[in-house]
């Protein structure tokens, strides 16, 4: 453990004094500055319509950012952990020294774990003190432990993108492969499955139904769509939710809304009820299920790899 | 100890063990106690894999080996404590100073802490890169990273050093010092295994040598040892240098028992024989007759490239 240890802490080192660190805050950053500009909109039209959302729609901000950004941090340490090391001749100096295998993949894991604790925790603590301090928004304690539940997720969010790419750097000889291929995985859940399952849902159910909005039938002018189109997009939606089952992205993205009460409805039109935090654990805990199952198989994965694999 | 490094039959196979590239192929490799010993061979001749498996970074698929006494398959961590290894292509922490890489690397070595940075600094002293100890590593040269490579591998002051083609890629004054360093530590009683593929590496610096073709060990043994099957095929050669005359000598030399040529040239007689006839040879310049005719006699060892040759071709007794 003493050498794990060891290896943790320059590993921990060398990533904080790193460039690519300080590119992935400076995108941290970049994008609450522009959250926080978001709240600011929000505010004002929050005031315009006498909402009280405003702690989610920082929330929901805060998810946003972390949710885009939480797998390139994942990614960005573990893409070479292993075939970096190899690559530059490294590995083959450290694992002559007296220690196990397990060393060097363990002081990799405490390492990572504790940069993505305090990178994930540090920009969302700034971005939600930065809101709420220009907002002066009254802040409960319900906010707070759904804040803090939220930023433990999405810790393990970025904790399972680290496995998945820690596990394709144990096998990669080339530190660009492993980079290459990690994103690959990314883009796929993140933006190509999405489409990939509307693709699928409306070759399945066919062209939507005649699409007329009936502005006559209810008072105050609000729009109606027509029963067999909503029933169409419902079903899209079931067959889009279900092909994303296997996206860890997905079941993040499920988690978040229902934290912070976001619309999940088709066009926005349905607002979720704000569950407490026993609610959302108790309706969610297959999604978190799924993030931690997912991130302790790839860990195991490369574990295994790693410490069974010899050097040439 | 007997025996610093000793393997039984070892094999390695890559890839299957019927189909696949036998890299090692029954190997029985002795290595002396503070010897110099020369693994020389050509480019995929196994001597990494031997090196990587003596050190437990890959297991033997067959056979066994111990070194310093350890069983390389149960005991390489203990190995690793008491073996530095200078790996082929090996590379440093490029970011970091010198004394950052030794440091952290000791206190992989189980240094105590409080002692770590003077070991450093006390092994970048052996190996004269001092004044470089807080300079980072990306502005070394080819030279001073293989220096660095083996104050590493000094760090836990081993009892044996194993250097993977040490001297690849740097300049010959490089590699000039580079043997006075190694033949500084092995003076100080440290065992040093070093893999070649440079012939006249083996003679300028060690004491015992293998050669390795294709996983197999052709020859092993001291300088004396690997000569004496090739004198005795390929004759025994002495030269003897004279001051004045020297034809009379020949004749007589000539008639000496299993002499089977003498050829005067200059001042120098050569003279190729079937068996050790050194005493024979002394008398006789020694006597009355040549005695003050005669310089010097001098036995004449097979090069390094005739044993090469000589061992490659199949000739091993």
């Amino acid at each position: 453990m003493n050498k794990s240890l060891t290896i943790a802490r320059r590993e921990f080192a060398d990533v904080i004094t790193s460039r690519r660190f300080w590119l992935i805050g400076g995108l941290f950053l970049l994008l609450y500055v522009a959250n926080i500009y978001g709240v600011s909109l929000g505010f004002r039209m929050g005031e315009a319509f006498g909402s009280n959302r405003l702690m989610l729609q920082i929330g929901s901000n805060v998810a946003s950012t972390l949710g885009l950004l939480a797998p390139l941090l994942g990614i960005a340490l573990a893409f070479d952990a292993i075939s970096g090391e190899r690559e530059r001749g490294t590995l083959r100096i450290l694992l002559s020294r007296p220690l196990y295998r397990e060393d060097v993949i363990n002081g990799k894991m405490i390492s990572a774990a504790a940069v993505i604790g305090l990178t994930v925790t540090a920009s969302a603590l700034l971005s939600v003190s930065a809101s709420i301090l220009l907002q002066g928004i009254t802040v409960t304690s319900d906010d707070i432990v759904r804040l803090g539940f939220f930023v433990g997720v999405s810790i393990l969010f970025a904790f399972a993108y680290y496995a998945v790419s820690l596990f394709i750097s144990t096998f990669s000889s080339k530190s660009g492969h492993s980079l290459t291929i990690s994103l690959g995985v990314w883009i796929f859940f993140a933006f190509i499955l999405p489409i990939l399952a509307s693709f699928i849902a409306t070759a399945i159910l066919g062209s939507p139904p005649a699409f007329f909005y009936n502005q006559t039938s209810r008072p105050g002018g609000q729009t109606q769509i027509s029963g067999s189109f909503a029933n169409y997009t419902r079903r899209v939606a079931e067959i889009t939710s279900t092909i994303e089952m296997v996206s860890i992205n997905n079941h993040y993205s499920l988690i978040a809304d229902s934290l912070f009460g976001l619309p999940t409805g088709a066009f926005g039109q349905q607002e979720t009820s704000r569950l407490d935090l026993a609610g959302v654990l108790s309706s969610r805990w297959v999604d978190l299920l799924v993030i931690v199952a997912f991130s302790l198989i790839f860990l195991v994965a490369s574990y295994v790899i790693f410490t069974s694999r010899q050097e040439k | 100890m007997n025996i610093a490094i000793e393997t039984d039959n070892l094999v390695k196979v890559y890839g299957g063990k019927k189909e696949g590239v036998r890299a090692l192929n029954g190997i029985n490799m002795k290595v002396p106690p503070r010897s110099v010993y020369g693994l020389f061979g050509p480019n995929g001749s196994g001597k990494t894999t031997l090196i990587t498996i003596l050190v437990g970074l890959q297991l033997p698929t067959g056979g066994s080996a111990t070194v310093l006494g350890h069983d390389v398959i149960k005991e390489s961590v203990e190995i690793r404590r008491k073996v530095g290894l200078l790996p082929e292509g090996f590379g440093f922490y490029e970011h970091m100073t010198a004394l950052e890489n030794l440091t952290f690397l000791g206190m992989l070595d189980d240094l105590p802490p409080d002692k770590v940075k003077g070991k450093a600094l006390e092994v970048l002293g052996t190996t004269g890169l001092k004044d470089k100890a807080t300079v980072k590593v990306s502005t070394f040269s080819r030279g001073m990273r293989q220096r660095l490579g083996v104050a590493q591998a000094l760090m836990k002051d081993p009892e044996l050093l194993m250097l993977d083609e040490p001297t690849v890629g740097i300049d010959p004054e490089g590699a000039a010092e580079f043997r006075d360093l190694v033949r500084g530590l092995n003076k100080e009683g440290k065992t040093v295994l070093m893999s070649t593929h440079l012939l006249y590496e083996i003679g300028m610096i060690c004491t015992h040598a293998g050669m390795i073709r294709e996983g197999k060990l052709l020859a092993q043994g001291s300088v004396d040892e690997l000569s004496q099957p090739v004198r005795k095929a390929k004759g025994y050669a002495y030269e003897i240098h004279v001051k004045s005359g020297g034809d009379g000598l020949r004749r007589d030399i000539r008639l000496l028992p299993d002499v089977r040529e003498a050829t005067l040239r200059d001042d120098k007689i050569t003279v190729i024989a079937e068996s050790d006839i050194g005493s024979a040879l002394f008398s006789l310049m020694t006597g009355d007759a040549y005695r003050d005719q005669v310089s010097s006699l001098t036995p004449v060892s097979p090069s390094w490239e005739d044993l090469y040759q000589f061992y490659q071709g199949g000739e091993s007794a």
